[in-house]
């Protein structure tokens, strides 16, 4: 660690704070109105064109119509495979696929998934759910594998593809749900679209770290032998990635059963609907059963395809194989001839009394009442009064030049003058978002929105470290506590939101209060995960010295295991930061307001608000880029450690 | 690794199979589309076999819409031999689907907050056709729960929210000193915060974000006896559980009415109250006829409505079912539709709507 000059980095950090604060005594404290990209009216009269227009324009008629209906085909021949399996034929199914890529345990535990669907009672929505994401998924990796072998190949790729993904990954699909709806209709074409947005990201990310990951001694082994570049990419790049690929795979299946409910919205009738009616019903029950099977089809898929076999199936692999899809021949037609059920009624289990029953009590018992804290309502007031509102006030109050300063600062110490230039940038550019109409009273600039927004999401991760970083320590020191965990951060983060927000709602009322709980949620599962593993990751050597000098259990987490997991800490710091923005808008939806309130205006008089609802999705996309660079930055080192700055 | 090539293979080839035929046939309906076991219903007793073009409605997320939806269900598939398919929409999602056709009828809009949609696609695009009044009126409105009337009758007119001492009954963390006035879904109209500014009442306007924050607010405040202000609307399935009491407002004037249509911030009055009305693809007139004259006369009394709303929500009998009586106890109602008489007039977009 060469200490470079820690008072001229402080010293230069002080006078870009100076400066901005005699620019904002310049200018004026609020955003002035020349400083506006117009993108608001662009985009309404963007939208008004093509709501015009889709009716006859070559481009809808003939691009996006026929694409819409590709993509329903796909939805209609899996479905109709699906139910023509019927129960026993898929379990057969699923069971051989599952065993083929990863044994007994990913059989097992795809075949209880599957069974989930049923039990709960949304086997035939859900099938429909299944058909439309297995579509999705497919042309996700479709799209996203060759991007990602693509950016792989070329730098320049890759640096163009940065900012498109880390738009179509945060920007929240509100915004976008209207215009997807003008270009391919409703039901399940739009649904596919939205999906592979969000989903093509980390199919590209994963597979281009992936490819990178090839040890160099292996591309000069192939080059040497005089391999062509295609040869190269399948023969050795693509089967050495193999496991990196099944990551990605993974990841995109997660990301696309996180847009079921919302895609529900247009029309899909599937079990993402039941989560809504139960909603709306304010019928806890109902939307856990519905959230559960959807969990359960996104388990059952990921099991089933992203298993890690490794080597050769056992000499008899062909035989269980053969037997399984007999079986489900027999098995499909045994159901058809027999006028079976699409699932049997008998099995099916009604949890959603007992659900409500649960949820019901603890809204009644956690509300008030307990000793000392007092209860959700008394932290709810807390929040909101003494911690929310204030950083709000402050963040508003201060002229937005002066927060641009302080980003400004903030930057330039964590890693140096580039990252300081990105995050005036990402400021600049919301506040170039020009004013929301509000219900007609008073200026709304998008800045005091952002600003509303960031005192949220950063409140709601303290808090997340404060729960997160003590239980993932606990977890990463002992197997039982990370085993109990593991499946309960699963369930957190697989869980559609939509499903806890009536239990918060009660808990917490409606506000900002409940919005940081609905971020917290969210966010502190990735939090534990990483610290854990960061502890794990510790190597034994410094641990054993540290306790034959004689540490005891604690001096050795603080001095050692602590320092040394750092940077996984950090970047867990990092993904709670993502994942709380990324919530920003359920948290709209039970109160927080703010850039989540606005950009729901994708969805809602999209005639009206289209134009405010994308402005405010691409700001919360612009924070996420500000706060994800500037956390990794702290992983990475700032000016006064090695990492190095140019000046 | 064979395998898994083979699964994926598979798959791959099972959805190009599916394009091809889909862009071969040009004619297919968009999919995702065929109801599920658990949603279809053994139709009414059919007098005909289901030959003619099938005809598709939109269900909103809310009981009025499926009354609607599956009366109308029942009357086609029962007497004019026309299948039906009703899709769970969102109400905004289904504007572009009547706007292509892949929605044939939305039999319920609301059109205070549809006035742009309106604008665009009726007007303009005239490829969605208003086919006239569905018949009830709705009306949306301030209320409080039935309890803040009673221990402070002052309360129900606006100018008891005057006293600042009664508006800080209803204050809350987010509030501080002022009273909290809560808005539930942004997707409804709202000239709240104009009401608020103009009648100088101390409330602050807060928005709940969905009509789920919206009914655990009502829920937690009929439970703790707590004070709660809010935009609320009838017909609505929470108004038959709880005692809700709506505020007066200053009535609506002619110079109100202007007001939201400038959107000049001058708002100060009752919200107008909202003729439901249907709208059609227009391309349903040339597909199915019959179709088209019976969703044209078909009307229903608040009454009617929120009978069967009522079987659908208190009694949990499941829409399909609820119509289904309907039909059979109103038969005279549903022979007026039949015989026809009526044409469709444009009553909707005379409410003031700015949105």
């Amino acid at each position: 660690m060469t200490r470079r000059r820690p008072m001229v980095a402080a010293g230069v950090a002080a006078a870009i704070v100076v400066a901005a604060v005699l620019a904002s005594w310049w200018l004026g404290s609020e955003v002035p109105t020349w400083w506006n990209s117009h993108l608001q009216p662009w985009a309404r009269d963007t939208f008004r064109w093509i709501s015009r227009n889709r009716t006859h324009h070559w481009l809808f008629v003939d691009v996006f119509t026929p694409l819409a209906r590709a993509m329903s085909s796909m939805v209609d021949a899996v479905l109709w495979t699906l139910r023509s399996l019927r129960w026993p034929g898929l379990a057969a199914v699923v069971g051989v696929v599952a065993w083929r890529t990863g044994g007994w345990t990913a059989a097992a535990v795809s075949l209880g998934s599957l069974a989930v669907i049923g039990v709960v009672g949304y086997w035939s929505l859900t099938m429909i759910t299944l058909a439309i994401m297995i579509v999705a998924i497919v042309v996700a990796m479709l799209i996203g594998v060759p991007l990602g072998i693509w950016s792989a190949r070329s730098p320049r790729v890759s640096a163009l593809l940065q900012p498109v993904l880390d738009t179509a990954q945060v920007i929240p699909a509100f915004s976008y749900l209207g215009l997807l709806t003008l270009a391919f209709g409703i039901k399940s074409p739009p649904v596919i679209a939205a999906t592979v947005i969000y989903a093509v990201p980390p199919a590209v990310r994963i597979t281009a770290l992936g490819i990178r990951q090839v040890p160099v001694v292996l591309n000069e082994v192939g080059s040497s032998f005089g391999a062509t570049p295609r040869q190269h990419l399948r023969k050795v790049q693509l089967p050495v990635a193999r496991r990196t690929l099944l990551l990605g795979l993974n990841q995109v299946i997660m990301m696309a059963f996180g847009i079921v409910v919302i895609g529900s919205l247009l029309g899909t009738g599937d079990t993402g609907n039941e989560v809504l009616r139960g909603l709306q019903k304010l019928d806890v029950g109902k939307a856990t059963a519905a959230g559960l099977a959807i969990v359960a089809a996104a388990v059952m898929l990921d099991r089933a395809t992203t298993g890690q076999r490794l080597g050769r199936p056992p000499a008899h692999g062909r035989a269980i194989v053969g037997g399984g899809l007999v079986l489900a021949v027999l098995g499909a037609l045994v159901a058809k001839l027999g006028g079976w059920a699409p699932f049997p009624t008998a099995w099916v289990v009604d949890i959603t009394g007992s659900v409500k029953h649960a949820s019901t009590w603890v809204q009644e018992h956690l509300r008030n009442g307990i000793p000392l804290i007092g209860g959700t309502e008394a932290i709810s007031r807390v929040l909101v009064v003494d911690v929310l509102e204030p950083l709000r006030k402050l963040l508003t109050w201060l002229p937005w030049l002066v927060v641009v300063g302080l980003f400004a600062a903030a930057g330039w110490l964590s890693k140096g003058w580039r990252l300081a230039v990105v995050l005036v940038g990402c400021l600049a550019a919301i506040a170039a978002m020009g004013d929301v109409a509000g219900g007609g009273v008073g200026r709304n600039p998008m800045w005091d929105l952002a600003m509303d927004t960031l005192s949220q999401v950063v409140v709601a991760v303290l808090i997340s470290l404060v729960i997160a970083v003590p239980l993932g320590i606990l977890a990463g020191r002992s197997r039982v506590v990370h085993a109990v965990l593991r499946p309960v951060l699963d369930l957190a983060q697989v869980m559609p939101q939509f499903v806890y927000l009536v239990p918060v709602l009660f808990l917490f009322n409606a506000g900002r209060s409940a919005g940081v709980v609905a971020c917290v949620v969210y966010a502190v599962p990735p939090g534990i995960r990483l610290t854990a593993l960061g502890l794990r990751e510790v190597p034994v050597t410094p641990r054993e010295a540290a306790i034959s000098f004689g540490a005891t259990s604690g001096q050795e987490l603080r001095k050692v295991q602590l320092p040394l997991a750092m940077r996984s800490v950090l970047l867990g710091i990092n993904q709670t930061v993502l994942l709380a923005l990324a919530t920003v808008v359920i948290a709209a939806l039970i109160g927080a307001g703010g850039l989540g309130l606005t950009s729901l205006g994708g969805m809602i008089k999209q005639q009206q608000n289209f134009g405010p609802g994308l402005a405010a999705g691409l700001s919360i996309v612009l924070l996420a880029v500000a706060l994800d660079r500037l956390t990794q930055a702290w992983g990475q080192g700032g000016p006064t450690s090695s990492g190095g700055t140019n000046t | 690794m064979k395998s898994r090539r083979a699964i994926l293979g598979t798959a791959a080839a099972v959805c190009v199979a599916g394009a091809l035929s889909g862009v071969a046939r040009a004619t297919t309906p968009p999919a995702g589309s065929t109801p599920s076991p658990e949603a279809t219903v053994a139709p009414l007793t059919t007098e005909q076999p289901l030959t003619k073009a099938k005809v598709t409605l939109a269900v909103n997320p809310w009981t009025g819409s499926a009354v609607n939806a599956n009366i109308a269900k029942v009357v086609l598939e029962s007497k004019l031999g026309t299948p039906v398919e009703l899709v769970d929409i969102d109400e905004n999602a289904s504007w572009p689907g009547l706007d292509d056709g892949s929605i044939d009828a939305n039999l319920e809009i609301w059109p205070s907050g549809h006035a742009a949609d309106y604008e665009t696609y009726i007007t303009q695009n005239q490829s969605v056709v208003d086919l006239g009044p569905l018949g009830p009126q709705a009306k949306i409105g301030w209320y409080v729960p039935k309890f803040v009337v009673d221990a402070h009758p002052e309360l129900a007119t606006w100018e008891g929210f005057k006293d600042p001492a009664l508006a800080k009954l209803f204050a809350t963390p987010e509030t501080g000193e002022l009273g909290q006035f809560l808005m539930g879904d942004p997707s409804y109209v709202t000239y709240d915060e104009q009401i608020i500014k103009n009648l100088k009442l101390p409330l602050k306007y807060v928005v709940g974000g969905s009509e789920a924050a919206l009914l655990s607010a009502i829920d937690k405040a009929v439970a703790d006896q707590t004070p709660l202000l809010f935009q609320f609307w009838k017909p609505h399935w929470k108004q038959l559980e709880v005692p809700l009491v709506e505020v007066k407002l200053p009535d609506v004037t002619p110079e109100c009415l202007a007001s939201a249509k400038a959107a000049d911030g001058n708002y100060a009055c009752d919200y107008a109250p909202d003729n439901l009305y249907k709208a059609a693809s227009a391309k349903l007139k040339d597909k199915n006829p019959d179709a088209w004259a019976l969703l044209s006369n078909l009307k229903l009394t608040t009454e009617q409505q929120s009978e069967v709303a009522g079987w659908i929500d208190r009694d949990k009998m499941s829409p399909a079912a609820a119509a289904a009586r309907f039909v059979t106890a109103h038969a005279d109602v549903v022979a007026g539709w039949l015989a026809g008489g009526s044409t469709p007039g444009t009553t909707a977009g005379t409410t003031a709507s700015t949105g």
